[in-house]
């Protein structure tokens, strides 16, 4: 196997969106197609008042337990990430400190409404997740998850006929809100559209690609 | 493409200033323009101003800042620029209306400044989402925003 040229740091991609939008089954679908390409990672989950999301990675056998920290907020999830974003920023370190082979942490939020962003201070990259199933009108209404994160996620695009969602409506939408900046259909159930989306990490943030 | 992986040193460094001056005048010197908020990141792609594309990787104890120098030597440098930011200026008509604006920009968390009777909000987007978020205050007149 080719030697891999190791860069600075560790690069730290958070990833926000509503409750139920999909967040934890994009991180399960995140880890073993990360892995594939040969890139080390690790997880950060934060959730209100459980571990819930953090023990349901664990037990997922898709990563060493151990690579899996839990933060629990406590109080309104966009605090943790963006005004005091401390205990992330802790946790993002034990992590590295413990496995510093380490190549790229995912931090993802609790879920929170469409206002939540990341503070760049603990990312370097952010997604949002949203679903068809929110409704079809969510792009446009420019919350600030959707207006400025560096990819738009619209999930569970398999859902879309039973809720009556048009999707070329919410990527025609959401590109118009976001300046045409990147959206990418997925369904976290079958995989869909995992591997674009691991593509356009790459590019913009592992530099892989 | 070029990966740069540390900040090397700073314009505001004198012997630096001169070298990169000297190499100006031979063209060969390339600056990468950024937003505010992008100079947060360790990690990014970019383009400079003559077309080349970069990526930058930096440890977390480093931080790109305007005139970091990213790369220097006998032939080119390349140097980190900020862009000027863009505020939005808020000129409230009465004590009411700005106690209510200032609650307005705090619910959204727009990064403010204070200037002599008016709220200035850093754009951090287009102009046109925030004047949309606050034309309740500007249509009932109870605050006037001035662009940049």
């Amino acid at each position: 196997m080719n030697e891999k040229t190791r860069l600075p740091g560790v690069a730290r991609i958070g990833i926000g969106g509503p409750v139920g939008s999909g967040k934890t089954a994009l991180v399960e679908r995140l880890i073993p197609a990360l892995k594939a390409r040969n890139i080390e990672v690790a997880v950060v989950a934060n959730d209100l008042v459980t571990r819930e999301d953090a023990e349901r990675i664990r037990r997922s056998g898709l990563i060493d337990p151990a690579r899996v920290l839990a933060v629990e907020t406590g109080a309104c999830p966009h605090t943790a990430i963006r005004e005091d974003p401390t205990m992330n920023i802790l946790a993002v370190e034990k992590l590295i400190e413990t496995f510093p082979e380490v190549e790229v942490i995912l931090v993802e939020s609790g879920g929170d409404n469409l206002a939540s962003t990341f503070s760049l201070e603990l990312v370097d990259y952010w997604l949002f997740v949203i679903d068809t199933s929110d409704g079809d009108d969510i792009p446009r209404k420019k919350g600030p998850g959707i207006v400025r994160s560096d990819i738009l996620v619209i999930n569970k695009v398999d859902l879309a006929p039973y809720v009556g969602a048009n999707v070329e409506n919410m990527v025609r939408d959401a590109s118009q809100v976001r300046s045409g900046r990147t959206v990418i259909l997925t369904n976290c159930k079958t995989g869909e559209g995992i591997e674009t989306l691991v593509d356009q990490l790459a590019h913009d943030v592992l530099f892989t690609a | 493409m070029p990966t740069y992986t540390k900040v090397l040193a700073h314009l505001s460094q004198p012997d630096v200033a001169d070298r990169v001056h000297a190499l100006s005048h031979d063209g060969a010197v390339e600056f990468l323009v950024l937003s505010r908020e992008d100079t947060l990141r360790r990690r990014l792609r970019g383009t400079t101003d003559k077309g080349t594309e970069v990526t930058i990787a930096l440890n977390r104890d480093e931080q790109l800042s305007d005139g970091a120098v990213l790369s220097l030597d006998a032939d080119k440098a390349l140097i980190v620029r900020m862009s000027e930011e863009r505020w939005l200026r808020l000129e409230p008509r009465d004590t009411d209306a700005a106690i209510e604006a200032g609650y307005f920009a705090g619910n959204l968390h727009w990064r403010v400044r204070f200037a002599p009777g008016a709220l200035l909000i850093a754009l951090e987007g287009p102009v046109e989402h925030y004047l949309q978020r606050i034309a309740p205050l500007t249509t009932s007149g109870k605050v006037l925003a001035l662009q940049p």
